[in-house]
């Protein structure tokens, strides 16, 4: 059941390039949350009335660290709403509504590696779902993709808990091009492994993702973003076009249906 | 010291008794169960449901929304489940309430209003049915019913046959004199007007040169048009003599307040049920304490007494 409250900033801590880790207590909240789902965060008497969507990255036990109940967010600066939020310092209030959306799903057997696909930001819901797998399944391969080296945030967190590869598009980690192609490659190198996809990040390296998991005949769990104004299914503004029976096109909403869809039933 | 223990917030508007004027408005609100897990329904005089066609619409591609200056722009396109689903579906587990279930109602022709109604009047539960006329007419070469007088007129005339439900008619803002279109939905037979819908507007993405949203336009609500409709609602107040339900950018009892002292007999919490599920709640009770701290006994005494000409 989500739950709106009033608390306050704990943390929110510059990781460089625009990218910032907020955190706040909210115990309660993160007590029944599953990693992909999302909070809808307000900044009381600011110059934007509506809230933004934010992904859960760290729930408790996630980073080791870190008080008990609190939660983490990870996000960018690229807009009003982000650049409001990273003005914010410890003791700031903000509104939070959540847990809300629906959130990954495991995999169904414990022999399936999780094969994490995340570009930029949308690394974010990730730490989250890593700690939820660990020690139940084979460690997860990770292909982890961004414009530069500095936008590969938590990188070296990543490492420690996952088999990981990286790719820049200017070539200053990693390999230098599109995440999804040291991701074709291994794929195509670990066909005798049981394998699940889990994808976040902009919407055309999500469409190649589905695509490349599709080809291969594996499932594949997108984590999308949309413009929202309220994040609990009833402003209709945050659609994404999917299939319905008899290949008929509609539209779910990202908010409610989503974050979380498979490859498979999205049209775009 | 103040005399009010507790204040009368009920009201009259026009044949609906409401237990207090705060509504919801349409688009906003989902068909109301969506709110369960957030607020008491019954809290709630009514609310006004998510517009209703006679068949199921997917709506617009998106971008479907865009924030803008103290407010947002949707084109969502009227996205809805189909008057069928809503009867079946819907009205059962809302009849369990007891708060006032207003029908919102659109079609592109003058026939689908009037099927969609004619089905509302056999269901049990409805309280009454509000139209939009904010949509374009397809054998009209996509005029606006509600820009234009006679089409206004026309429509909610078929309407007002078509069900024995109390009609209201939901003002489009987008015209030159609102008293006129205002004139024609009482002259069809609407027994109430609420007003205003949204104003269309449109943003541009810089870095892309290009509209936000798909579909270009948008209608624009929030804080942003309250000014608008409140000034809206003063006229109509004057031209017309059925009561009105304001509404725009509401979302404190302040903003609640404006609209009652322009004329208005109740208001509906739009945008604001985006930002707090609960929104609507909030006004609510912050309108029982404001006429507690202000003394007012019955908030009827407010409707209208901004036009009074004595010395305030």
């Amino acid at each position: 059941m989500p739950r709106d409250i009033t608390t306050a900033v704990l943390a929110n801590t510059d990781l460089g390039a625009g990218n910032w880790l907020l955190e706040f207590g909210a115990p309660e909240m993160a007590a029944g949350m599953r990693p992909a789902q999302f909070f809808m965060i307000g900044i009381p008497g600011s110059a934007t009335i509506l809230r933004r969507p934010y992904s859960v990255c760290g729930l408790p036990g996630t980073f080791d660290d870190r008080p008990h109940g609190t939660v983490q967010v990870l996000y960018k600066v690229v807009g009003q709403g982000t650049r409001l939020l990273a003005s914010l310092a410890p003791g700031a209030r903000i509104t939070v509504l959540g847990p809300l959306g629906n959130g990954f799903n495991e995999p169904d057997d414990a022999e399936t590696t999780p094969v994490l696909v995340a570009g930029g930001i949308g690394s974010a819901p990730f730490p989250a779902w890593i700690s939820k797998l660990k020690d139940r399944f084979p460690p997860p391969l990770m292909f982890y993709g961004a414009a530069g080296a500095d936008d590969l945030v938590l990188a070296d967190w990543f490492a420690e808990r996952t088999e990981l590869q990286t790719a820049t598009d200017d070539g200053s980690a990693g390999t230098h091009g599109l995440v999804t192609e040291p991701l074709s490659r291994a794929l195509d190198r670990e066909r005798d492994r049981k394998l699940k996809l889990y994808a976040c990040g902009p919407e055309p390296m999500l469409q190649a993702v589905g695509k490349i998991a599709g080809e291969r005949g594996l499932t594949c769990e997108l984590s999308l973003e949309a413009h929202m104004a309220c994040g609990f299914g009833v402003c209709l503004g945050c659609v994404v076009p999917v299939r319905r029976d008899g290949d008929e096109v509609g539209y779910d909403r990202v908010c409610l249906e989503g974050p979380v869809m498979d490859a498979r039933c999205l049209a775009w | 010291m103040s005399g009010v223990v507790e204040p009368d917030l009920s009201v009259t508007v026009g044949p609906l008794a409401l237990e207090n004027p705060v509504l919801t408005a349409s688009g906003t609100f989902g068909y109301g169960l969506e709110f369960e897990p957030f607020l008491k329904l019954d809290e709630l005089a009514g609310f006004v449901t998510k517009g209703l066609s006679p068949r199921p619409r997917e709506g617009n591609p998106p971008p479907r929304i865009v924030e803008t200056p103290a407010g947002m722009l949707n084109t969502i396109g009227l996205q809805n489940i189909g008057v069928d689903a809503f009867i079946r579906d819907k009205l059962p587990r809302l009849r369990e309430y007891d708060t006032a279930v207003i029908a919102n109602v659109f079609g592109e022709t003058e026939a689908e209003y009037v099927e969609v109604c004619s089905k509302l009047d056999q269901a049990e539960g409805v309280a009454a049915i509000e139209l939009n006329v904010s949509c374009p007419n397809t054998e009209q070469g996509g005029m606006i019913f509600g820009n234009d007088a006679a089409a206004l007129h026309a429509v909610t005339a078929a309407c007002r046959k078509a069900s024995r439900l109390p009609l209201i008619v939901k003002l489009s803002p987008n015209v030159t004199d609102i008293r006129v279109t205002a004139r024609a939905a009482v002259e069809g037979g609407a027994e109430v007007l609420s007003l205003v819908n949204t104003f269309v507007g449109m943003q541009v993405d810089v870095e892309r040169r290009r509209p936000v949203l798909k579909k270009v336009c948008g209608g624009l609500s929030g804080p942003a048009i309250r000014p608008l409709a409140v000034w809206m609602t003063w006229q109509v107040h004057e031209a017309v003599d059925v009561p009105l339900i304001g509404m725009g950018g509401i979302s404190t009892a302040a903003d609640a307040l404006e609209f009652i002292l322009a004329g208005a007999s109740a208001v509906q919490v739009g945008t604001a049920n985006f930002v707090h599920p609960d929104g609507s709640i909030r006004v609510l009770r912050e309108l029982r304490e404001w006429l507690k701290e202000h003394d007012v006994a019955t908030l009827r005494e407010l409707i209208g007494a901004g036009h009074s000409k004595a010395p305030a």
